[in-house]
């Protein structure tokens, strides 16, 4: 039910993503993650088109941490910070990370390889029933994330919505 | 004073390392992309970047790596290879948002200048695709009608392309994007799935930037007439083809096509300094 997808870029980097559903403890595994007692990034999928979205944010974060150049404090958080269009951090948290009272979560964890233990143990933390990660395109409310990244009928017509997402997502910093 | 002296003093060195001061001119380089690139396959080698193929968080990927050339300064060299990776990334952006189909960007490393990109499947080069149905077109020619037929299918099959053409660059131009190196190799032809004929994707931005103006655009169908016409030999009539779906399809075609007349008479620079 996990997606793990080694980063080739940066080949001792591994990101797997697990996806819950009917999630009763949303606000404490908020407040974990922020205190740092979950070394993840929790996500709201209602904003993800499909898991490849969630690797190239990551995949950016690892890059900018490794150049010293994140724009937030910790890897986590540049991961939410990465999937949205704007240079906003708090809009960015707002939109793409978990909310006090979300019944779906995603979790995101950039890990070593073979470390299954450490993903149990963080994976344990959520009440929840988790399901298959490919499933989050069932959650996602389309006609938000097309507002938000601003995406016109016309550029569907050349590509898929993902594509549109994740372009914009890789070039926002020269925009 | 020994000659050596002299050239010393005629010619400073250019890449003095102590001229580099540190901070902001140097941004630290990360080696892990062009270390990933040294196992990737080399498509294509060109005088400005090279082209890879790989694989990139699971997907097929084209990677354009920007290298820096030595007989630049350090300083120039670094200014001109960044703006070119933005300004590619960009007007990528500006074209996908208009509906006119160029690979999706997936990742961009400013410190090494390489750009990962969707790879497009199912394609061959416009010049590719051109050059077979003629080559195809001029091996029947001697057979009987039935080949003739063929002969004439396919020149409707590229007369219908050359329209594609020239809608596309209209729809560009018609954006503002000025893509500064249009040729049949910056267009591949992408087949459907289903096999509901093809569509057109432009690629290759390195050169293009924003302008509204027609003298800019009219250039921009001078390099490609240039570049049409020297690749594929006796396609004047093709060409003029693919003008008149471009002056059909964009709304500011007069201006620009003037302008292209003017051009042809005195070449693509307007001044003649440099």
């Amino acid at each position: 039910m996990n997606l793990t997808q080694e980063l080739e870029l940066f080949p001792d980097h591994t990101v797997t993503q697990m996806l819950f559903k009917e999630v009763k403890n949303a606000a404490e595994l908020r407040q974990s993650a922020v205190d740092g007692r979950i070394n993840g990034a929790l996500i709201n999928p209602t904003m993800l088109v499909n898991p490849f979205q969630v690797l190239v944010a990551a995949n950016k974060a690892v890059h900018l941490q490794l150049i010293g150049k994140m724009k937030t404090r910790s890897l986590n958080s540049e991961i939410i910070f990465n999937l949205s269009p704007t240079n906003n951090i708090s809009e960015a948290f707002k939109r793409f990370g978990t909310s006090d009272g979300d019944e779906s979560v995603m979790l995101v964890v950039v890990h070593c390889k073979n470390e299954s233990q450490l993903l149990e143990d963080i994976a344990a933390q959520v009440d929840g029933r988790q399901v298959p990660v490919e499933d989050v395109s069932w959650l996602s409310d389309l006609a938000k994330i097309r507002k938000l990244f601003k995406v016109a009928p016309q550029e569907e017509t050349c590509g898929t919505l993902l594509d549109a997402v994740v372009c914009r997502m890789a070039i926002k910093d020269v925009m | 004073m020994t000659p050596d002296h002299l050239v010393a003093l005629l010619c400073p060195p250019l890449h003095n390392p102590r001229r580099r001061r540190g901070g902001n001119m140097a941004p630290e380089k990360s080696a892990t992309v062009p270390q990933f690139l040294r196992g990737a396959e080399l498509v294509k080698q060109g005088a400005e970047a090279r082209v890879y193929r790989t694989q990139f968080l699971g997907r097929p990927t084209i990677v354009k790596e920007r290298f820096s050339k030595r007989y630049r300064h350090v300083a120039l060299d670094e200014k001109l290879t960044r703006r070119r990776t933005v300004q590619e990334v960009r007007s990528i952006l500006r074209c996908r948002r208009a509906g006119i189909p160029a690979p999706a960007v997936y990742f961009v490393d400013y410190t090494s200048h390489c750009i990962f990109l969707e790879e497009i499947l199912r394609s061959s080069t416009v010049r590719d695709h051109i050059a077979s149905t003629q080559q195809s077109a001029s091996c029947t020619v001697q057979e009987l009608d039935r080949d003739q037929d063929r002969e004439l299918v396919q020149e409707q099959e590229l007369e219908q392309l050359a329209q594609q053409v020239g809608q596309i660059l209209a729809k560009m131009h018609d954006e503002d994007v000025i893509h500064g190196d249009l040729t049949t190799s910056n267009m591949l032809l992408r087949r459907s799935p289903e096999d509901r004929g093809s569509d057109l994707v432009l690629i290759d931005f390195g050169l293009s930037y924003i302008s509204a103006l027609p003298e800019d655009k009219g250039v921009d169908l001078y390099v490609l007439e240039k570049a049409f016409l020297s690749t594929h030999p006796h396609t004047e009539a093709l060409f003029q083809k693919l003008l008149k779906s471009y002056s059909a399809s964009s709304k500011k075609s007069s201006a620009v096509l003037k302008k292209l007349d003017e051009v042809r008479l005195r070449g693509r620079k307007r001044s003649m300094v440099g």
